[in-house]
């Protein structure tokens, strides 16, 4: 056995799954095709938003690297949603794309037990259905226990532009076209998807005087809860607007467009659309919004976010010169489509292993998502049940109403997707629990217990919760005089909507003083205060329900309202408790109310036969 | 389990000249075959076409009675199942025998509603349609079949669907605001109210349909009360036209008090005739009081009988103040004999009170006072057709009306979106459970559908 684990791509997921299975402890091989690429951000140099920011902070309170790392080489920070409450805030960061990369491949080259090793994977080594190492295009192999495969867009890449179309991974990177063909042959059912990037361009070229700035927060909000040091905005970003003429270039040229011209089958992403979706599916729009974000402090590129495409690199140039300050816009680098291929999800377990090859863990964009936060939390979670699975112990999967990562793997294992997957906070029926200023208190424990958090920040934890423990008992008793004569306590006051942290500030002694990052803690809790105690009930019920056993050697056949499809899947999966046959994948919402329909039937006949059977032994034994 | 065929007599119990037994299930048709031959030895039964034939009883293959069958194969049936009808005379016995002879051939004896619940397990019908079917059947009036047939036919469902659509545009513009805060997609609060002001008042109208529902169904609750021997037990028995209640001179002979059932054009009502609140003379016409004033307060409406051969006295009004907040029809009795009350008063003082001479005994103005009645009592329906039938979908429409107001008091007061748009989000399960569907991608579909967003 040549490691324990081997992660097979260097993406964002690929990273966290290496550094946490080497951190628990196992000698772990990251395989990448270029050392130079490793986090390499493909897309925007940006990391976090809504549910993105606080998925960000669920990785870091467990231990993983994305949060510290896009603290480590922000360039300019944003708290989105300020305006509102705790549970729809969260932090954005514009991070230096070349500062990202190698302060993670410094990370990872100082992690023990793991090595990281230049190759392309053609091959899973599988054994009996199990996977049992990698096979490079070189013929070299390697042996492990477990294999993690996160390859982004690489798996049989194609790129668009315009009318012309060449297999790679990214632009001028070579496709994994063995790997996506080993997979297929492993049984694995895939489908195709798209996305695409923007055009890069040359800063010195852009006339910024007709674009409003954007500038970051006065006091930047890190993403990861053992940031210490201040951070510093050091870039501005600027919005700006196509208009009509852009769009009529646009329409005019719709026939270049693979897209519309029928040459791209994968399916994009509604909520990223290009810039050519953008137009045809809104006509009634004489403007669409865009960002100019800068990709690093030592680079001159500028990312044109909102303005993704894969026409022809001319009619790119073209739509550029119709907007005012792009007019003698350089294109460093051309907007391309992307299509790839995924794994359908469905054929997961919630531990991120797929149901027919053991040991074989997947994790990011070949599980149909988009984004590197979702990427990293799958890493992450693949990373952790791979070295659980290998050190013989349960695995770890978090439920729906503790973390964001949970909403996001759960939705991708049951319910499939049908376009690249993005975590909304809509997608949480817990909002106003999972939020970025509680990751730390839902989830560093089982950081610790895991051995992602060391000793130091799980004593810092403690203490911030012990403070915080302290001052909400404070705030629940200490009363402060309102109007005629009545008093009330800070907690009510602060409950109410006008209620803030500042106007309750001169009743606070000093040792209780608060960090903004406690202060969003406190009003939180406070707010959400009558809302989450209900959830807390709801959730209880649930998982009564949950629990509710499900009678061995049911005949799902007799169970009326259930599909061919499902009955054999609960046939395959034979779930003991009603919580298990939600689990599986493609066992709807409906199927699951017919199944409880069907065992309370089953339970009280069983119930009628049983008092039936006692009552013919009662009258037995009176004619005895 | 429904693995079983089911069989029961689908028409009424008792003797008609027609009874129907239906059998559902998987061997509807095998079971059938074993209890009916046809005229025409060797026929094949056909899809949906009635056969001439007999029943007999297997063990002694004696025919006892000439019947048809008509054979519906699946899936197109009332319970998506393989359903066999079998009619015959409509003697129970007859009725019973062939039901005991399907439960001897293999069927199992139907549970009450259960070819029903079978149509909607097998997604024939939605849980508001299933209910309409129930109402249909033991409609008490023709106006409650009609609006059960609406139902049936998915009115009520789609009201509901209407308003579910304009909840999930509400949130996903909301929700929107939310997830895209670079993107310009604030909505105003005014708007939010507008349409939220909008869905208050379809529910409200919703539920305000139960009590004619009600009215249709079970009859509304209508007490009549006055002092002592002003004519209360001569009404009840007038409008019952039956003597129900003991009448003599004597204040205080009515001393429990009597429920009956009337039926005014469509409407039913629940007449209660309670003892004379005045001063009891007896611990029994003390306890009758005690409910009926109690009954008063909780039924949907009064009819108050004041004396009109005497002068009004004190106790009069302070009955008429008393019950000022409720439904009441005020009745001037005893017309027959020469009035004495000061009836341009009363009225006069309590303007918003209708009010009516009429003669309990002689039958004066009976007409004129059912007619009162119906208009006072029974709830005039504006613009929807659509009628909550049942205690349950009343319940729910409240539970979705408490999360609109309370949203719209939250928008008010300044609550954060993110709290209030909670309240919203309760509101699809509860629509969920009118309906039966469940649905959860639809407000992130409303949102890409509706705004072009994304970085």
């Amino acid at each position: 056995m040549d490691y324990d684990v081997i992660v097979v791509g260097a993406g964002h997921a690929g990273c966290e799954a290496a550094y946490v299975a080497s951190t628990i402890g196992l000698k772990t091989c990251l395989v990448t095709i270029h050392l130079e690429t490793i986090a390499q951000m493909s897309c925007n140099p940006a990391i976090g938003g809504l549910a993105k920011g606080q998925l960000v902070r669920e990785i870091d309170a467990l231990g993983g690297l994305m949060g510290r790392l896009a603290d480590e080489t922000g360039i300019q920070f944003r708290l989105l949603n300020s305006s509102r409450g705790g549970a729809v805030q969260a932090p954005r960061a514009q991070s230096d794309k070349a500062l990202y990369r190698l302060t993670m491949k410094k990370w990872l080259e100082d992690t023990p037990n793991l090595t990281l090793f230049q190759g392309i994977v053609s091959k899973i080594l599988t054994k009996s259905n199990a996977a049992v190492g990698i096979e490079t295009l070189d013929g070299y192999k390697l042996r492990s226990r477990a294999v993690i495969v996160t390859p982004g867009t690489f798996l049989n890449g194609l790129i668009h532009i315009g009318l012309q179309s060449y297999p790679a991974g990214r632009a001028n990177e070579p496709p994994s076209i063995l790997l996506s063909q080993n997979m297929k042959s492993l049984g694995l059912e895939t489908f195709r998807l798209k996305t695409g990037t923007p055009m890069r361009l040359h800063k010195n070229s852009i006339d910024w005087t007709g674009f409003t700035p954007q500038p970051g927060d006065k006091i930047p909000v890190p993403f990861s809860y053992r940031t210490k040091k201040p951070l510093k905005n050091r870039v501005v970003c600027h919005i700006g607007y196509t208009n009509s003429k852009t769009h009529e270039i646009i329409r005019q040229n719709l026939s270049f467009s693979p897209l519309y011209g029928g040459k791209i089958t994968g399916i994009g992403p509604r909520y990223c659309p290009s810039i050519e979706d953008k137009v045809v599916k809104f006509p009634q729009r004489h403007r669409h919004q865009f960002f100019l974000e800068p990709e690093g402090l030592d680079t001159s590129e500028i990312y044109v976010n909102g303005l993704s495409s894969s026409l022809p690199l001319d009619v790119q140039e073209k739509l550029l010169a119709s907007i005012p300050g792009l007019d003698k816009a350089k294109i460093l680098r051309p907007a391309y489509g992307i299509e790839y291929d995924a794994i359908l999800p469905t054929q997961l377990l919630p531990t991120l292993e797929t149901r027919s090859i053991a040991n074989l863990y997947l994790a990011g964009q070949i599980n149909g998502t988009s984004g590197y936060e979702e990427a990293s939390a799958q890493g992450l979670m693949a990373g952790i049940n791979a070295a659980l699975k290998i050190q013989e112990k349960s695995p770890f999967i978090l439920c729906r109403n503790e973390a964001y990562i949970a909403v996001l793997i759960d939705d991708l294992i049951s319910r499939g997707i049908e376009e690249p997957y993005r975590l909304f906070t809509s997608r949480a029926e817990y909002r106003l629990n999972l939020r970025m200023d509680n990751a730390d208190k839902r989830l560093t424990e089982y950081g610790y217990a895991l051995g992602l958090v060391n000793s130091e920040d799980y004593k810092d934890y403690q203490e911030k919760q012990a403070r915080l423990k302290r001052v909400m008992f404070f705030l629940e008793k200490k009363k402060f005089p309102v109007e005629n004569g009545e008093s009330i306590s800070l907690k009510d006051f602060l409950k109410k909507p006008e209620g803030k942290w500042e106007n309750v500030i001169e009743y606070v002694p000093s040792d209780m003083f608060l960090t903004d990052e406690e202060k969003r803690f406190c009003e939180s809790e406070i707010k959400y205060e009558g809302y989450i105690k209900k959830q807390e009930k709801e959730i209880a019920r649930i998982t009564k329900l949950d629990g509710e056993k499900i009678p061995r050697g049911i005949a799902y056949t007799n169970v009326p309202g259930l599909t061919r499809e499902v009955i054999e899947k609960l046939e395959i999966s034979s779930p003991r408790t009603i919580g298990e046959a939600k689990k599986i994948p493609g066992v709807t919402p409906a199927s699951i109310i017919n199944l409880h329909v069907a065992i309370s039937i089953h339970r009280k006949q069983k119930a009628k036969n049983v008092s039936r059977g006692t009552q013919k032994r009662n009258r037995n034994q009176k004619r005895k | 389990m429904l693995d079983d065929t089911i069989i029961a007599v689908s028409t009424p119990l008792g003797f008609g000249g027609l009874g129907v037994v239906r059998i559902s299930g998987h061997s509807a048709l095998p079971i059938a075959k074993k209890i009916f031959h046809p005229k025409k030895t060797r026929q094949k039964i056909p899809s949906r076409h009635p056969v001439l034939g007999y029943l007999l009883d297997s063990s002694s293959n004696e025919r006892f009675e000439e019947a048809y069958l008509t054979f519906f194969p699946k899936p197109h049936t009332y319970t998506r199942e393989n359903l066999v009808e079998i009619s015959c005379h409509g003697s129970p016995v007859i009725l019973e025998e062939v039901v005991r002879l399907g439960i001897k051939a293999g069927a199992r004896h139907a549970n009450p509603g259960e070819f029903t619940l079978r149509a909607y397990l097998h997604g024939r019908l939605d849980i508001l349609q299933a209910e309409a079917i129930n109402d249909l059947i033991t409609a008490a009036s023709f106006k409650q079949a009609k609006i059960s047939f609406r139902q049936l036919d998915g009115s009520l469902s789609k009201t509901t669907t209407v308003l579910r659509q304009h909840i999930i545009q509400l949130l996903s513009q909301i929700e929107a605001s939310i997830e895209f805060p670079d993107e310009g997609l604030s909505i105003s609060p005014k708007m939010i109210a507008k349409t939220l002001q909008r869905a208050e008042n379809t529910v409200t109208k919703l539920i305000s349909s139960y009590d004619l529902g009600k009215s249709l169904s079970e009859g509304l609750l209508l007490t009549i009360t006055g002092r002592a021997n002003v004519g209360k037990s001569t009404l009840f028995n007038t409008l019952l036209e039956k003597d129900r209640a003991i009448v003599t001179p004597f204040p205080g002979t009515t001393r429990d008090y009597l429920q009956e059932t009337i039926k005014i054009r469509d409407a039913l009502f629940t007449l209660t005739d309670m003892a004379g609140i005045d001063t009891p003379a007896h611990p029994v016409e003390k306890e009758g009081i005690k409910r009926g004033k109690k009954l008063a307060s909780a039924g949907d409406g009064i009819l108050l009988v004041f004396d009109a051969s005497r002068k009004e006295s004190h106790e009069d009004l302070i009955l008429l103040e008393k019950f000022q907040d409720k439904k009441v029809l005020l009745l001037f009795n005893k017309s027959d004999l020469p009035v004495k009350m000061d009836r341009k008063k009363i009225k006069h003082l309590h303007k918003n009170i209708p009010s009516l001479t009429i003669s309990a005994l002689k039958g004066t103005n009976l007409d004129r006072l059912k007619e009162m009645i119906f208009t006072q009592f029974v709830p005039t329906q504006t613009g929807s057709e659509e009628v909550v039938l049942h205690l349950r979908q009343k319940l729910l429409f409240e539970d979705i009306l408490s999360c609109l107001k309370k949203t719209k008091r939250m928008l008010e007061e300044g609550y954060s979106e993110e709290i209030y748009v909670e309240e919203i989000r309760k509101i699809i399960p509860i629509v969920g459970q009118l309906t039966g569907e469940i649905q959860d991608e639809d407000v992130l579909t409303r949102i890409f559908n509706r705004f072009c967003v994304g970085k």
